[in-house]
């Protein structure tokens, strides 16, 4: 489905709270559970922001040391900006740590979308 | 399989020894005390003696979640300390948002009951199962920034941002470590366990922090009835315009109502309205003021956390509020317009972790000793008139660290004013200091907020019910009626654990059950849980009872049941509205809880304890 271009997801990390209802709609799509552990989109939670990130594929490209970039005129380390489901990250993997996690767009009705109380979270395309 | 939403397990650390262990829940409690509060409350009257020393090895602290915590419904992710007060002598549960509650449910626990003391500082470390009492010697000291930074990183084994943006952290400040007796428990950048004092529990215990983080999940008994039950929330909350009002507001919206009212809380309480507010009356001008970003805890579409900096770069960290409250305790108070001076008492008092409430009372109260001449200027080092900002705030650091004046402060405002001979200058209900409203209001029925305060069993606090500003009327038997009936449901509100300010009013009455119903796949009639809330009502009661405390204590300061404020407002008559408390309650004259009334809410067992 990525491949067609068709479906995005719109994030504006101005308007994320960080109330992670995003993560719980993800996993409870996903796993019939609520495990924010295992959602495919996951919310950093920073001092001066809140970072909505969704993980796709892994693709070896990343020659990132961790080094820190501007994001916003807020210093952010590079992973934590990354989509990647990248083999030195924790976050987007099962709870096997191995097995990447990826979106899927819930099969064309993106929960997380729904649930976003915020309006951080839009859908361009897609229908 | 076992019920939906709860984990079905406690842990136990037993601080002295060393010791951490697992139990299971029993059904009963799930069932019958559901969880936050309430079966906090049950935990801590089944186990411990109220009479115990609060800082003492003996007392015991629990951290309770509720069903709903952790599960997404909204405004319920919250969790609760369920203690003895080291403030009040009675019984203790502040409520706390943030992420804790949460991350404390996927590491696989409804409760933490933390017992003993750890003979070195030492922090607790909970991922998943992996539980460890880990030594705290370098942490001792620290602000609350720079702990919960410490904490995260050392429970993430990994290298990357993400691994330590996972962790919960509850931690203590100074003020804490020093047993400030209205020491707070913050968590997760600026949120708290404010009132009675619980930071000082901590301390006592040598128990610095607690971090947690887990991978497990929390079953939902009705999935897709949930999921349509939160969109179908959140988009209710929008088309009322809640949703917009919460979020960009949070609790400023407030102000203006106090003074159209002359419930605000002025000069240490002398008067109900105060002139330097007069432009913050429209919210917008507190946002305009400071640079504000909207913050939800977890799981909460409205955003009322409002994250803020001031453009001074003595004070460069960011802090949670000024909300409401610390808006009237620290500034109308005292005598304090200037909005930078509030914040930065907001932010002391979170990083030296106190309670902004009982806090500004006590300074405020110290404000009228001075300037009616019964504390001088060389005992507190400072001319401490209303309006003295800075005074303020030296002062809030010396408290924290016990330091000169700041050691009496410590104590609290009651003790300060008894010490000077003056306690009746002391505004708040067993020694906890009244909240920002004012309990006499210009209008007929606002004298009830009085009524809460003194029969709150937490000593003076706006959230144990529900005010009401709608009553025009001098019969204020419905108003007792009313107080009653809210104290009863916010029980559950607190036991979910949802969250008070979105669930206090009469509009979301009804939700508490169904919420619980799609998570937990058990029906509980409106009947049911009121009377479970009844019976958590009276439970307090009979831990306060055995505990000392007495219907003498559930008296106001003389100045609410004799002088009105200078622009008007009420005289508070106490006693004829404790009395029809009492007969609502079934309690004696004495506010102690017929026999039938125990019998009636199956705690007749308690009978023998209360003498
Ligand atoms: S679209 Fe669906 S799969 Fe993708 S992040 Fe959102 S909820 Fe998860
Ligand atoms: S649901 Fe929306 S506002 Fe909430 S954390 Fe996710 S992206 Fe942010």
């Amino acid at each position: 489905m990525e491949g067609k271009g068709a479906m995005k997801i719109n994030i504006d990390h101005t308007k994320c709270s960080g109330c992670k209802l995003c993560e719980v709609a993800c996993s409870l799509n996903h796993t019939g559970a609520v495990n924010v552990q295992r959602s495919r989109i996951r919310v950093f939670i920073g001092e001066e922001f809140c970072l909505p990130v969704i993980a796709r594929n892994y693709k070896a490209v990343c020659d990132s040391k961790g080094d820190m970039v501007m994001y916003n005129g807020h210093e952010v380390d590079e992973c934590v900006v990354c989509r990647a489901s990248c083999p030195v990250k924790s976050v987007f993997k099962e709870l096997d740590g191995k097995t990447p996690l990826k979106c899927d767009f819930c099969r064309g009705d993106p929960q997380c979308v729904r649930w976003c109380p915020t309006g951080a979270l839009t859908l361009v395309g897609g229908r | 399989m076992g019920l939906c939403g709860w984990k079905g397990k406690i842990l136990r650390v037993d601080l002295t020894r060393g010791k951490i262990g697992e139990e299971d829940l029993s059904d009963d409690l799930m069932l019958n005390y559901i969880g936050g509060r309430i079966a906090g409350n049950k935990i801590l009257l089944d186990e411990m003696d109220p009479m115990v020393d609060p800082l003492g090895p003996d007392n015991k602290l629990i951290f309770a979640t509720g069903p709903l915590t952790g599960t997404g419904v909204p405004a319920g992710g919250r969790f609760i300390a369920v203690s003895k007060s080291p403030l009040t002598g009675g019984i203790a549960n502040p409520c706390c948002g943030g992420y804790f509650g949460a991350n404390l449910k996927y590491a696989g626990y409804d409760f933490l009951i933390i017992e003993g003391k750890s003979p070195e500082p030492a922090y607790l470390s909970i991922v998943n199962d992996q539980v460890t009492i880990k030594p705290a010697e370098h942490l001792w000291g620290k602000w609350a920034t720079e702990t919960e930074n410490a904490i995260r990183a050392e429970l993430s084994d990994s290298k990357d941002a993400w691994g330590r943006n996972t962790p919960s952290v509850l931690l203590i400040g100074p003020a804490g470590e020093n047993l400030v007796s209205f020491a707070s428990i913050m968590s997760d950048g600026g949120r708290a366990l404010g009132r009675s004092g619980l930071g000082a529990v901590m301390g006592s215990k040598n128990l610095k922090a607690i971090g947690v983080k887990g991978t497990g999940e929390v079953r939902i008994a009705d999935v897709k009835g949930f999921q349509k039950a939160i969109i179908d929330f959140i988009g209710e909350a929008r088309e009322t315009g809640q949703l917009e009002n919460r979020s960009k507001w949070g609790t400023w919206d407030l102000i203006g109502r106090a003074q159209k009212t002359g419930t605000l809380c002025s000069l240490n309480f002398k008067e109900g309205d105060f002139d330097g507010f007069k432009p913050y009356e429209d919210p917008a001008t507190i946002r305009d003021k400071i640079r504000v970003r909207d913050e939800a805890c977890f799981g909460c579409p409205f955003r009322c956390g409002k994250r803020s900096t001031i453009f001074d770069p003595a004070y460069p960290g960011t802090a949670k509020g000024p909300e409401h409250e610390t808006l009237g305790l620290f500034g109308s108070n005292c005598g304090v317009a200037d909005l930078d001076e509030i914040w930065k008492a907001n932010y002391l008092c979170n990083e030296l972790g106190m309670d902004t409430i009982t806090g500004g009372a006590t300074i405020s109260c110290a404000m009228e000793l001075y300037e009616l001449g019964y504390l001088t200027g060389k005992t507190i080092g400072y001319p401490l008139n209303f309006g003295n900002g800075t005074a303020i705030l030296e002062l809030l650091k010396k408290t924290a660290f016990r330091k000169d004046f700041g050691d009496q402060l410590a104590d609290g405002g009651y003790a300060v004013a008894e010490r000077a001979g003056h306690p009746e200058l002391f505004m708040g209900v067993k020694k906890q200091g009244f909240p920002a409203w004012h309990p006499q209001g210009r209008f007929p029925g606002l004298e009830v907020i009085g009524l809460q305060y003194a029969t709150s069993p937490v000593g003076a606090s706006h959230t144990k019910s529900v005010m009401t500003f709608h009553s025009q009327s001098d019969d204020l038997t419905p108003l007792v009626a009313w107080t009653k009936h809210y104290q009863d449901y916010v029980s559950i509100v607190d036991a979910g654990v949802l969250c008070w300010i979105i669930y206090h009013g009469p509009m979301w009455e009804d939700k508490a059950s169904s919420w619980l119903e799609l998570v937990t796949g058990v029906s509980y009639s409106q009947d049911k849980l009121m009377m479970i809330g009844e019976k958590n009502w009276n439970m307090e009661r009979l831990f306060n009872l055995a505990a000392g405390l007495s219907s003498e204590d559930d008296g106001l300061p003389q100045r609410m049941l004799t002088e009105a404020p200078p622009r008007g407002g009420r005289v508070v008559d106490l006693p004829p509205l404790l009395e029809e408390y009492h007969r609502i309650r079934g309690w004696d004259n004495k506010g102690v809880p017929k026999p039938e009334k125990l019998e009636e809410l199956g705690l007749s067992e308690w009978k023998v304890k209360v003498q």
